[in-house]
């Protein structure tokens, strides 16, 4: 096992890729601390995570034997982020791996001039801003250990743009920039910062993703039409799976990436390679 | 962060409720259930991450299984919580008495590096080893670190400055063994972690990370005491960790017994690890030998193969039969010239099969052979031949110094001899000239020979489709090896003329012409050959001796010839114990790691190192090589003093061991690692220096092909003055970028004053390093001081006038250049001061100008 004995740290554990990787991280050994917003946001025009889908994910990783903590934890809100951060150093005394995969994908479906003030920054505080506070909260611990990896889960909008997505589309470019100035920040310290960038990740029953399902919606576009778009525009002509995203993040957070900082490793069916 | 170094934990198998409520906000109980068994891997996995968690303060987690079972786990910095607390915490927990706090601070120690005797070429994981000791044996925190003191100074050995420094909860301290303890700033190596309390049947770790290469802890169990030894992740050798622990139990007996022991009393081994020691110093295998003599065993092979091909020179080409005749013919000429049985007879010829005939005639007739160079001065083979009484020596040279010369074909005889003699008689007398003194004559009987040739027969498959060769001087004792080991296997051996054996090209045509498989040679000659093309050789086995080897030279000759078509042996030896003491066979994974192994001793050759005071010494720790069994000579002729010094019974089985005067240690699989000359080991500025040290760094630029590293005195008798001379034959690049780069390297006081690029190193007749023909790094020697008026001073004078270099009270007169010609110039020069007259005699037995003042007063008092 890969990560036995090591504390990950993942946000937006309830559903999706957060799941998926915590449950192979629990598989790897590591010991974890999952946190959701288990609210709906105002602005975002679909539901997230729920209190019940993180104690689910939370079962999912204890039956692997994993020890667990849960919390509510809203990366747009500092004090909220700090306390998860502090609750984690008491419990399990060292933090191994962050995991910043909280973000939203909508509002959006607008041209850039046609975007409100709220919705830019709404989208800029959770999918980008969101990573900075828990980075900041985790950087100074992990510089005294001389060891860590943080993980951003970015998107293929961090390294080509979409249209219609000019708020993710920045956001996540600014994600992957911060991944390498983090990655240059750290290094000194032995804390590695990557990122990972999916491509379009398959909305399935056990994570009960709906991030697909909501772009579409986005577009106004009708599902069926847009999963058979992406499938295509994907060389290896599928969707990614969630534990394909895991499986990338389970290699950043373990030793075997020992020398891997400031990476942007992309997890889309060779989308990028266009 | 919170620091596992800092913490400890215990864990605690409950018996009933727990009561959080023992525990004082904002301390809280973490509840785990855990979805396994208390006997399956994942509960065994999760008791141990959580035994591993650091704290800033105190954790408490219960951990409850499927199967009804629980444990508490309390884990607290010491500073917070000492092991007292930590016990009261789960006493209270369980529904016992109130939790008592008893902070403290816990100094932070920076950690060293670790210890060399510890050091292992292949990392490991962090680990542990855990002694258990009778409850008696508990002593105090200060008998342990008493204790602990005086097992790293035993183990530091040669290197030890006398005292250790020991990190504990206070601090770093340095403790002299009968001397003081002082807190001090020095990193530590070595930790020890000392808590006197019980904590029974439960699970204590005393630190949850090493803060310490090597972290010592003490606490009870019980009626016992467990000693154990955290040692990091790195390259520590877990063996020796386990070793040094024991030993430590073993000093800390002996502390509590008489607590004033001194250092150097105190016993390391106690019987069963002496035993255990001396026999890592044997090898697994065990000789089979019958003791014959050399023309016993020779005339047995050529009854076999008489038709076969003995000795190859040039042109010339001698079966085992004609071989056999030629040499009885010598034999009996000797025979008619006076030579009886028991004789000491001189042979000084060029390596021609004439060489092999007259050695093989002279063993016949019951004599022993005293080799001598014909390249060798005029006075080192008078001297020889003085030393050795020899009457005849068989030479082509018109003369021979103090002996009567007879040439080869003047030994004629009709009788036909055959030798009465005995295994045990001597089969040769080879001089060595050690490091300081004359040279010494080796006397090694005919049983050593066969036995050095039965060691190496199975293992190495010599056998009659082997071709050796013949390339040193036959008053090099590498030579007996090629010319024996060849002849009693049934081979055939290849004579190398001398002026082939310096040029490369030709010496690779030879070898390829003759398809030899068997190659001796030491390493400087042999990374001459590695210089020109050696592709087309049908060498099978090379066999490494006379100097060290270093191990990474050997990757162009891997590169070609690999290890399943050439095996590549690297054998250390002493001329005192017959050639060959220990055998390694050399892989490319030994050449890139950079080993020094030189393997363990050929069986019926067995190894111990001990200490100053003859006590052996625990693997991994450097001392003299002390070498018994099969091989050990007869002693030194006419020199009954320095055999009874060097040749003494064997500590543990029946025989004598030789003192080699060498540094080595054995490692914890038997093999030794060869450290250098003990009375080689230089200081400068203070420093003790290990020239192979800097002779490796500069072989790891890859600018340079071989390199030598000399240390000289601008003074010879002020030690202020010494400096470290390198020399370097660069493949590319230049001298000044190799000084850098071996600068970046190596500390301070080893950076070489000065590196020197030569065309090639200078070899001896040896083949061997000339250290005495590498020139002087920069021009001019600086003049002798002025010197008093006693007799020393004055003699220094006198000498350093005729010799035309300062001398040292110890200097060697030969080793300066003395000869006959100079002795001659001091004695008059000495009348002319009007000081003693001085015999040429006394000045060979008397080389150095401290014993011949010491001579002279002696004189002087007997009238």
């Amino acid at each position: 096992m890969r990560l036995t004995g090591k504390v990950v740290v993942i946000t937006g554990a309830a559903r999706g890729i957060g799941r998926a990787s915590a449950v192979a991280c629990a598989a790897e050994g590591a010991d974890l601390v999952l946190l959701d917003v288990c609210a709906d946001l105002p602005g975002v025009p679909y539901p997230l995570g729920s209190a019940g889908q993180l104690e689910h994910t939370a079962q999912l990783c204890r039956d692997r034997g994993a020890s667990v903590l849960t919390a509510k934890a809203d990366v747009r809100d500092t004090t909220s982020v700090r306390d998860a951060v502090a609750l984690a150093a008491e419990r399990y005394g060292r933090i191994d791996a962050v995991v910043n995969n909280a973000g939203i994908a909508a509002p959006s479906g607008k041209r850039v001039h046609e975007i409100t003030e709220d919705e830019w920054s709404l989208m800029l505080d959770v999918d980008l801003t969101g990573a900075w506070r828990l980075i900041r909260e985790v950087g100074r611990m992990m510089s005294d250990q001389r060891s860590g990896s943080i993980v951003n889960i970015a998107s293929t909008a961090g390294l080509v743009g979409y249209r219609h997505f000019a708020g993710y589309v920045a956001a996540k470019h600014g994600l992957v920039g911060l991944t390498k100035a983090a990655a240059l920040d750290y290094a000194p310290m032995k804390v590695r910062v990557n990122a990972v960038c999916p491509g379009n990740v398959r909305d399935t029953a056990e994570a009960e993703g709906r991030m697909l399902r909501e772009i579409a919606r986005a577009l106004d576009v009708p599902a069926d039409e847009h999963v058979a778009a992406f499938t295509q525009s994907q060389p290896m002509n599928r969707l990614v799976e969630p534990d394909d995203v895991a499986g990338a993040v389970v290699f950043l957070a373990s030793d075997d990436s020992a020398q891997v900082t400031g990476s942007v490793l992309t997890v889309d069916g060779g989308f990028t390679a266009h | 962060m919170f620091s596992g170094a800092r913490c400890h934990a215990l864990r605690v198998r409950l018996a009933g409720p727990v009561r959080p409520e023992a525990l004082t906000a904002p301390t809280r109980l973490w509840v785990e259930d855990v979805p396994a068994t208390s006997t399956e891997p994942l509960a065994e996995r999760r008791r141990s991450v959580e035994l591993g968690r650091p704290v800033g303060d105190l954790r408490c987690t219960l951990l409850r299984y499927r199967d009804g079972v629980a444990d508490l786990v309390l884990v607290a910095d010491r500073g917070h919580l000492d092991a007292a607390g930590l016990r009261a915490v789960a006493l209270a927990l369980m529904g016992g008495s109130a939790v008592p706090s008893t902070p403290r601070s816990v100094v932070s120690v920076a950690a060293g590096g670790v210890p060399d005797w510890a050091a292992a070429l292949e990392p490991v994981e962090a680990g542990s080893f855990e002694l258990c000791l009778l409850g008696s044996e508990g002593g105090t925190a200060e008998s342990w670190r008493t204790a602990l003191a005086i097992t790293l100074v035993r183990y530091a050995s040669v290197d030890s400055p006398g005292w250790a420094v020991i990190g504990t909860d206070a601090g770093a301290v340095r403790v002299t063994p009968g001397g003081p303890a002082e807190p001090t700033d020095e990193p530590a190596s070595v930790g020890l972690l000392v808590s006197d309390v019980d904590f029974g049947v439960n699970e204590y770790r005393p630190c949850l990370a090493v803060p310490f290469p090597l972290t010592f802890s003490l606490w009870r169990k019980g009626d016992t005491v467990r000693l154990r030894c955290d040692h990091q992740a790195g390259r520590i050798s877990p063996a020796q960790v386990e070793q040094f622990t024991r030993h430590l139990a073993h000093v800390h007996r002996q502390v509590v017994a008489n607590p004033e022991v001194a250092a150097d009393d105190v016993e390391l081994l106690d019987a069963a690890e002496r035993a255990r020691v001396a026999e890592l110093g044997r090898p697994a295998e065990e000789l089979r030998t019958t003791p014959t003599r050399i023309d016993a065993a020779f005339r047995a092979v050529a009854a076999r193969t008489p038709d076969q091909v003995a000795v190859t020179d040039g042109q010339v080409s001698l079966t085992y039969h004609e071989l056999d005749e030629r040499s009885d013919a010598v034999a009996s000429g000797l025979r008619a010239l006076g030579v009886v049985e028991g004789d000491r007879v001189g042979v000084c010829l060029e390596r021609t099969a004439e060489l092999v005939v007259t050695l093989l005639g002279v063993v016949k007739v019951g004599a022993a052979y005293v080799p001598t160079d014909p390249a060798y001065p005029a006075e080192r083979l008078a001297y020889t031949a003085q030393d050795a009484s020899l009457k005849l020596v068989v030479t082509r040279l018109p003369e021979f110094p103090g002996a009567q010369a007879v040439s080869p074909d003047d030994i004629v005889g009709a009788e036909p001899v055959s030798s009465t003699g005995s295994p045990d008689d001597p089969a040769y007398v080879i001089y060595t000239s050690g490091s300081t003194g004359r040279p010494k004559g080796v006397v090694v009987p005919h049983r050593n020979v066969i036995a050095l040739v039965d060691a190496t027969r199975d293992e190495y498959r010599l056998g009659s489709a082997d071709v050796w060769t013949l390339f040193h001087s036959s008053a090099f004792d590498f030579s007996v090896w090629e010319i024996w080991g060849c002849l009693l296997t049934g081979g055939r051996l290849v004579v190398v003329p001398y002026f082939v054996s310096r040029e490369p090209e030709r010496f690779r045509d030879l070898l390829a012409a003759e398809r030899v498989t068997v190659l001796s040679q030491t390493p400087s000659a042999f990374s001459q050959l590695l210089d020109v093309r050696h592709d087309d050789l049908a060498v099978r086995l090379v066999v490494f001796g006379g100097e060290p080897l270093d191990q990474r030279a050997l990757l162009p000759w891997f590169d070609v010839h690999p290890e399943s078509v050439c095996r590549v042996v690297n054998m250390f030896g002493i001329t005192e114990t017959t050639v060959h003491v220990t055998h390694q066979t050399v892989s490319r994974a030994d050449a890139l790691a950079g080993s020094r192994s030189v393997g363990p001793a050929l069986p019926g050759w067995h190894l111990y190192v001990v200490d100053p005071r003859g006590r052996l010494l625990p693997s991994g720790v450097p001392g003299e090589i002390w070498v018994g069994g099969a091989g050990v000579a007869a002693g030194y002729l006419e020199r009954d003093d320095l055999t009874a010094q060097r040749f003494t019974d064997d500590p543990v089985l029946p025989g004598r061991v030789y003192h080699s005067g060498d540094l080595g240690r054995l490692r914890p699989d038997g093999a030794l690692e060869h450290l250098g000359r003990i009375d080689s080991q230089v200081k400068v500025r203070g420093f003790r220096i290990e020239l192979d040290e800097i002779r490796a760094v500069l072989l790891e630029d890859p600018d340079v092909r071989t390199a030598a590293v000399v240390v000289r005195r601008d003074d010879p008798y002020d030690a202020a003055t010494a400096r470290i001379d390198a020399y370097v034959v660069l493949a590319s690049g230049d001298a000044v970028g190799v000084r850098k780069r071996a600068a970046e390297i190596l500390p301070d006081y080893m950076v070489p004053t000065t590196v020197t690029a030569l065309e090639s190193l200078p070899l001896t007749t040896n083949g061997k390093l000339d250290v005495a023909k590498l020139p002087a790094p920069s021009a001019g020697r600086p003049v002798e001081a002025p010197v008093g008026d006693d007799l020393a001073s004055r003699l220094r004078e006198v000498w350093g006038s005729v010799l035309g270099v300062p001398v040292g009270l110890d200097d060697d007169f030969f080793e300066l250049g003395g000869n006959s010609l100079f002795a001659v110039r001091i004695g008059a020069r000495m009348r002319e001061g009007g000081l003693p007259a001085l015999q040429l005699r006394e000045l060979y037995r008397h080389p150095t100008i401290r014993s011949v003042v010491s001579a002279l007063a002696v004189k002087g008092n007997g009238g």
